[in-house]
C-alpha cells in the first residue's frame, strides 16, 4: 500500500483525534497557563510543585499503577504460558476474557459491595473485615486492577503464544537449556515487546482513571485523577487552572513514557529479527 | 395544527440570525400568564437535579411530572447530574455558543448559584412572572438572600431544609454539639462526615464554625478577619475529633451515599445531613433500620434554602416558568411534604393556605424534629470555600 492511500484510510481516525483529544488537550494547555497576569505564565505551574497534595497524588499513582500494571503482567504472563492449549478451546477463552467486559465502575462497586468491612463477605463469615478496600494502602485499588487487567494481559499475549514456534522450545530443552532459560531464550524475544507494550498501556490507563481510585480510594493521598476532579470543581473553579496544569503533566510524562518505551521495543525487535 | 403555526416564528428567528432560541426574560415580560402558558402546552422540559436520592426521584416522577403533564400538557423530564457538573456543562455550552441548551430547569443553590450567576449562565430575573410566586410564597429574608448571594429574582425558593443527624441503636443520642463529639470519642469509630467537597461534609464543619463562634451574629456575615484569628480552632477541634472517627480520621466517606450505605450496614453508628426528615422514607424502604433516630441539635442546627433556576440557553423559557410556577403551588409543595417521599420543608406563607391545605400540612409535618427557635442561618458561601480549600490541609493531611 502506497503511504498516501494509507493516510486517506487514516484520516477520519486522525480527524476524530485531532477534533476531540486534540481540542481538549488545546484547552487544557490553555486553561493551564496564565495569561496577562501580574505573574509569570507558569504560576499555576509552580504553585503546583509546591503543592503537597500534588506530590502525595503523584507518588501514589505511580506506586499504584507500577504495582498494578507489573502483578497483572506476571499473572497474565504465567496463566497464559500454562494454559495456552486449553484456551485454544473458545469457552475457556472467553470465560479468562469476561472480567474485561464488566466496566471499571462496576468492578469497583462490586468490590466494595462484596469486600467493605461490613459488605457481604463480612456478614457471610460473620465477621467484620480489615479495611483494606478504602485504606491509604490503596489494596482494594490495586486488587480491582489487577482483576480487570489480568483478561487483558491475556488478550494482547495469547496470539503471541499460539504462533509461537514450540520446537524452538524442545530444542532448547534437549540441549540442557533450564526451565527460566527455555523461557528466556525461546519465549521473551516473542513476547517480550508484546509484555512491555501491554504494561505501559495498563500503567498510563491506571495513572489517567478517575473510577476505582474514586470509589475506592481514600481522602489523603488522593490519586492524580481524583484530585483533578476536585481542583476542577472546588471553589468557585478558582482551582481550575492547577487542575489542567496536573492533567498537562500527566499527559506529556505519559507520552515520553510511550515514546521511551516504543523506541525501546523497536530496537529489540530489529536485533531479534536481524 | 399547532406545528405549523410555529412555523412562521421558527422562521422569524432564523432570519434574526444571533437571537436566542428561547424567548428572552425582557421580551416574556410583556406576555401574560395566560399567554405564557397557551406557549407552553406541548412543549418538553427538562431538569437538571441532582439524583441522589430516591425520595425526591420518586417525588418528581411520581407528583410533578403526571401533574405537569395533565394541568398543562407538558413533558417533564428529570436529568440527575450533580451542580458542579451542570454548571461545568453550561459553561461549555456558554463557550461554544450553544443558544439550544440540554435543560431548562436547575436545582440549585449557595456556592453553586454564585458560580452560575458570576459566569452568565442564568436566564435572568424571572421571579416576578410567577404568580405562585406573589400569592403564596413567604415574604422571608431567604428569597432575597442566599448565602450571602443577592438573589435578583434569579432563582426561587423550592424548599427549605434542617441539618439533622440519625443514629442507630442508641436511646440518648447527642442533642449539642458539645454532646456529640463526646459521644464520638466515646464510641470509636462509630461517626463520621462525608470529604468536604461535598456539601453535607462542608455543612458539618460550618456546624463547628457556629460552635466556635457561639453567637450566629459573629458570623452572620463573611469575617476574613474573624475567621483568620478563629480558624484555628475550628480546625482543632476537628482534629480533637479525628482519631475517634470512622478509620480513625484517616479516610472519609467521598458521599452523603456513601456514608448512608455504611450507616445502613452497620459500619458507622450515625449519619447526618440537610432534611430533618429525610430518613423516614429509608426507613420505609428498609434501608436504614427501624430503630433509626433523627435528632437535630439543640445547640443550633443550620436551616438552608434551596432554589430552582433557568438556565441561559433554554429552548423552552415559557414553560420552564410553568412548571416552575407549579413546583411553587400549594398542592406541589404540601405533596413534598409527605414523609413517604421527599418530606421536607416548604416555603409557603401560612396565611395564604386553606383551612384545608393548612390542616394537611400538620397532618404531614407532625412533630417537629427541629424547633424554630434552633435553627441556625446559613453562613456565607465564601465560609464553603474556606473549608474546601483547607480542610485536607489542616486536618486530613498527617
Amino acid at each position: 500500500m502506497s503511504s498516501r492511500s494509507a493516510w486517506l484510510l487514516l484520516a477520519p481516525l486522525l480527524l476524530f483525534m485531532m477534533l476531540f483529544v486534540g481540542q481538549g488537550m488545546f484547552r487544557a494547555v490553555q486553561e493551564s497557563l496564565a495569561f496577562g497576569g501580574a505573574e509569570g505564565m507558569l504560576v499555576h505551574y509552580e504553585t503546583l510543585f509546591a503543592s503537597r497534595s500534588f506530590w502525595a497524588a503523584a507518588g501514589v499513582s505511580v506506586y499504584v499503577a507500577l504495582v498494578s500494571s507489573i502483578v497483572s503482567l506476571v499473572i497474565g504472563l504465567v496463566i497464559t504460558r500454562t494454559f495456552v492449549r486449553v484456551f485454544a478451546v473458545d469457552t475457556w477463552k472467553l470465560a479468562a476474557w469476561f472480567p474485561m467486559l464488566i466496566p471499571h465502575f462496576v468492578a469497583a462497586y462490586l468490590v466494595l459491595l462484596f469486600f467493605a468491612p461490613a459488605g457481604w463477605a463480612a456478614s457471610v463469615l460473620g465477621t467484620m473485615l480489615p479495611p483494606f478496600v478504602q485504606s491509604s494502602a490503596y489494596t482494594g485499588v490495586i486488587l480491582t486492577y489487577i482483576w480487570k487487567e489480568v483478561p487483558f494481559v491475556i488478550l494482547m499475549l495469547l496470539p503471541v503464544y499460539q504462533e509461537l514456534d514450540w520446537r524452538m522450545a524442545e530444542v532448547s530443552r534437549s540441549l540442557g537449556a533450564g526451565r527460566f532459560q527455555t523461557f528466556r531464550h525461546a519465549e521473551w524475544p516473542h513476547a517480550g515487546p508484546v509484555a512491555v507494550e501491554t504494561a505501559l498501556i495498563m500503567f498510563i490507563f491506571i495513572l489517567g482513571a478517575f473510577e476505582i481510585p474514586g470509589l475506592l480510594g481514600v481522602t489523603y493521598p488522593a490519586m492524580l485523577p481524583v484530585l483533578a476532579f476536585d481542583w476542577f470543581y472546588q471553589s468557585g473553579w478558582s482551582e481550575r487552572p492547577l487542575a489542567q496544569a496536573m492533567m498537562v503533566l500527566v499527559t506529556a510524562v505519559s507520552l515520553v513514557l510511550a515514546a521511551l518505551v516504543l523506541s525501546w521495543v523497536r530496537r529489540g525487535r530489529r536485533r531479534s529479527y536481524a | 395544527m399547532k406545528r405549523w403555526s410555529l412555523l412562521p416564528a421558527v422562521l422569524l428567528l432564523g432570519a434574526c440570525g444571533n437571537s436566542e432560541s428561547g424567548t428572552s426574560a425582557e421580551a416574556l415580560e410583556e406576555l401574560s400568564w395566560e399567554e405564557i402558558t397557551a406557549e407552553a402546552e406541548g412543549s418538553e422540559v427538562r431538569m437538571y437535579m441532582w439524583g441522589g436520592d430516591e425520595g425526591v426521584n420518586a417525588y418528581m416522577d411520581d407528583v410533578i411530572a403526571p401533574a405537569v403533564e395533565e394541568e398543562y400538557g407538558i413533558d417533564f423530564e428529570r436529568i440527575p447530574m450533580d451542580a458542579p457538573e451542570f454548571l461545568s456543562r453550561l459553561m461549555t455550552e456558554r463557550e461554544a455558543g450553544s443558544t439550544d441548551g440540554s435543560a431548562d430547569i436547575l436545582w440549585i443553590n449557595g456556592e453553586n448559584f454564585r458560580n452560575a450567576k458570576e459566569n452568565d449562565l442564568l436566564y435572568g430575573s424571572f421571579a416576578d412572572m410567577l404568580p405562585n410566586m406573589e400569592e403564596h410564597v413567604a415574604d422571608a429574608p431567604f428569597v432575597e438572600n442566599d448565602m450571602g448571594i443577592d438573589v435578583d429574582g434569579m432563582e426561587v425558593p423550592w424548599g427549605n431544609v434542617q441539618y439533622a443527624f440519625q443514629f442507630r441503636g442508641e436511646d440518648n443520642p447527642p442533642e449539642t454539639m458539645e454532646e456529640l463529639l463526646a459521644w464520638a470519642e466515646e464510641n470509636p469509630g462509630a461517626f463520621t462526615y462525608p470529604d468536604v467537597q461535598n456539601d453535607t461534609g462542608n455543612g458539618f464543619v460550618r456546624h463547628v464554625i457556629h460552635y466556635v463562634a457561639g453567637d450566629p451574629e459573629t458570623v452572620s456575615e463573611f469575617d476574613e478577619a474573624w475567621i483568620e484569628e478563629n480558624g484555628g480552632d475550628v480546625w482543632d477541634v476537628l482534629r480533637t475529633l479525628a482519631p475517634s472517627l470512622w478509620r480513625e480520621g484517616e479516610t472519609y466517606p467521598n458521599s452523603l451515599e456513601q456514608q448512608d450505605q455504611m450507616f445502613a450496614d452497620g459500619e458507622v453508628q450515625a449519619t447526618l445531613g440537610f432534611n430533618e426528615y429525610r430518613a423516614q422514607s429509608l426507613i420505609d424502604q428498609g434501608v436504614f433500620p427501624e430503630e433509626t433516630e433523627t435528632v437535630g441539635l439543640s445547640s443550633g442546627s443550620i436551616s438552608s434554602t434551596h432554589y430552582v433556576s433557568m438556565p441561559f440557553n433554554t429552548g423552552n423559557p415559557e414553560a420552564a416558568l410553568v412548571v416552575i410556577n407549579h413546583l411553587l403551588s400549594p398542592e406541589a409543595q404540601i405533596e413534598k411534604l409527605n414523609p413517604e417521599r421527599w418530606g421536607e420543608g416548604h416555603i409557603l406563607d401560612p396565611e395564604t393556605l386553606s383551612e384545608e391545605q393548612r390542616e394537611q400540612v400538620e397532618a404531614y409535618v407532625g412533630e417537629e424534629i427541629v424547633p424554630a427557635e434552633d435553627a441556625l442561618p446559613e453562613l456565607d458561601a465564601r465560609y464553603v470555600d474556606w473549608i474546601q480549600e483547607n480542610w485536607e490541609e489542616e486536618v486530613v493531611q498527617p
